[in-house]
């Protein structure tokens, strides 16, 4: 790599690590000034709100298969009742991942 | 690994670690697929882990490996990188109020990726507070860890491991998405967040389809938010 290549990769390490860095300093000062005893009303509203929301986001982009195709979308379905299922009845975190794994994994491997 | 409860852990570290092997289903092929394209695009083995390492940000680091394989201008590249990744901004304020007095923090925010912040955002306010930064040191580092041993692996055998085991990066992905199912499951507690988070779901899932995944989690995050407010208006007027 070119130094000039070298100085781009740079530049997107610093401004990515900043862009998850700087804001945590913005809300500990926030939250340090604030005088509620509880952390969670120093917290504005909306970003309270957005964080679950973004994991929703995220789990949107996530449900999209590799290979998009009937069989895929089929496995995805099945996959995520499966998670919910096991989720439904144990209410932890592995087992139902290991569920919905093997159920996609499982008409992929059939179907495909 | 209840969810629910706050306990005490005896290795909060180890337990973060635990958590976090659901995260490698998804990181580890994908991180495959970014060192086979890398080594492709004529970069090295080691300036592909150098991106993995110090940019660590999936989409972004396709993003900049194919516009740098296609002749852009670097400004452009560099721009781009950070305009994809902005929608971090909003994850460390919102896990903010669940982290301790200690200077290690925001470095360890290097780590908190899309998928470490869902995963922190649930856990972190289950446990007591002296084990939050082990526990969260141990989740991020494997996120980390596994982000870059899958860009060696692939940069030195993609070739040969898709070759060999077409299916499982088509398979091990899936453990992603339900990761997150399980994590936003519990949320679903009113008909307000249902219909909020149900359409941040379905936006980011159609933008995703139709080619728009940058977009699709700030867009899809904001969808939700619009209907979390309209649905509190809908309910004020006929409550008058």
């Amino acid at each position: 790599m070119s130094t000039a290549l070298w100085l781009a990769v740079l530049a997107s390490a610093l401004g990515t690590l900043l862009m998850r860095m700087l804001p945590l300093l913005w809300m500990q000062r926030r939250l340090d000034r604030s005088d509620s005893d509880d952390d969670l009303d120093a917290m504005p509203q909306w970003l309270g709100i957005l964080g679950p929301l973004m994991i929703a986001a995220v789990l949107g982009t996530s449900l999209v298969p590799t290979t998009v195709d009937a069989t895929s979308w089929l496995a995805t379905a099945i996959g995520v009742l499966a998670t919910l299922a096991v989720w439904w009845r144990l209410r932890s975190l592995g087992w139902p991942i290991a569920a919905g794994v093997a159920a996609y994994g499982a008409v992929v491997t059939l179907l495909g | 690994m209840s969810q629910q409860a706050t306990r005490s852990l005896p290795r909060p570290w180890l337990a973060g670690l635990r958590e976090a092997i659901p995260l490698l289903g998804g990181y580890v092929p994908v991180a495959i697929s970014f060192g086979l394209i890398a080594v492709q695009a004529g970069f090295s083995t080691w300036e592909a882990l150098a991106i993995s390492t110090l940019v660590y940000a999936g989409a972004s680091q396709f993003l900049f490996v194919g516009m740098i394989a296609a002749g852009s201008p670097l400004w452009l590249v560099v721009v781009m990188t950070l305009l994809i990744n902005v929608r971090h901004v909003v994850y460390a304020p919102n896990i903010a109020p669940w982290l301790t007095a200690s200077r290690a923090w925001p470095w360890l925010m290097h780590g908190l990726t899309d998928q470490v912040f869902a995963l922190a955002h649930t856990r972190l306010p289950q446990l007591p507070a002296s084990q939050r930064l082990g526990w969260f040191t141990g989740a991020a580092l494997l996120a980390w860890f596994s982000w870059i041993g899958g860009t060696a692996l692939g940069a030195v055998a993609g070739e040969e491991l898709t070759r060999r085991w077409p299916l499982l990066g088509e398979i091990m992905p899936f453990a992603l998405p339900a990761l997150f199912l399980v994590l936003l499951a519990p949320r679903f507690t009113d008909r307000r967040w249902s219909v909020a988070l149900g359409s941040s779901i379905a936006i980011a899932l159609l933008l995703t389809v139709n080619g728009l995944s940058n977009a699709a989690i700030p867009l899809g995050a904001a969808c939700g938010a619009l209907c979390f407010y309209l649905v509190k208006l809908d309910s004020t007027t006929r409550g008058r």
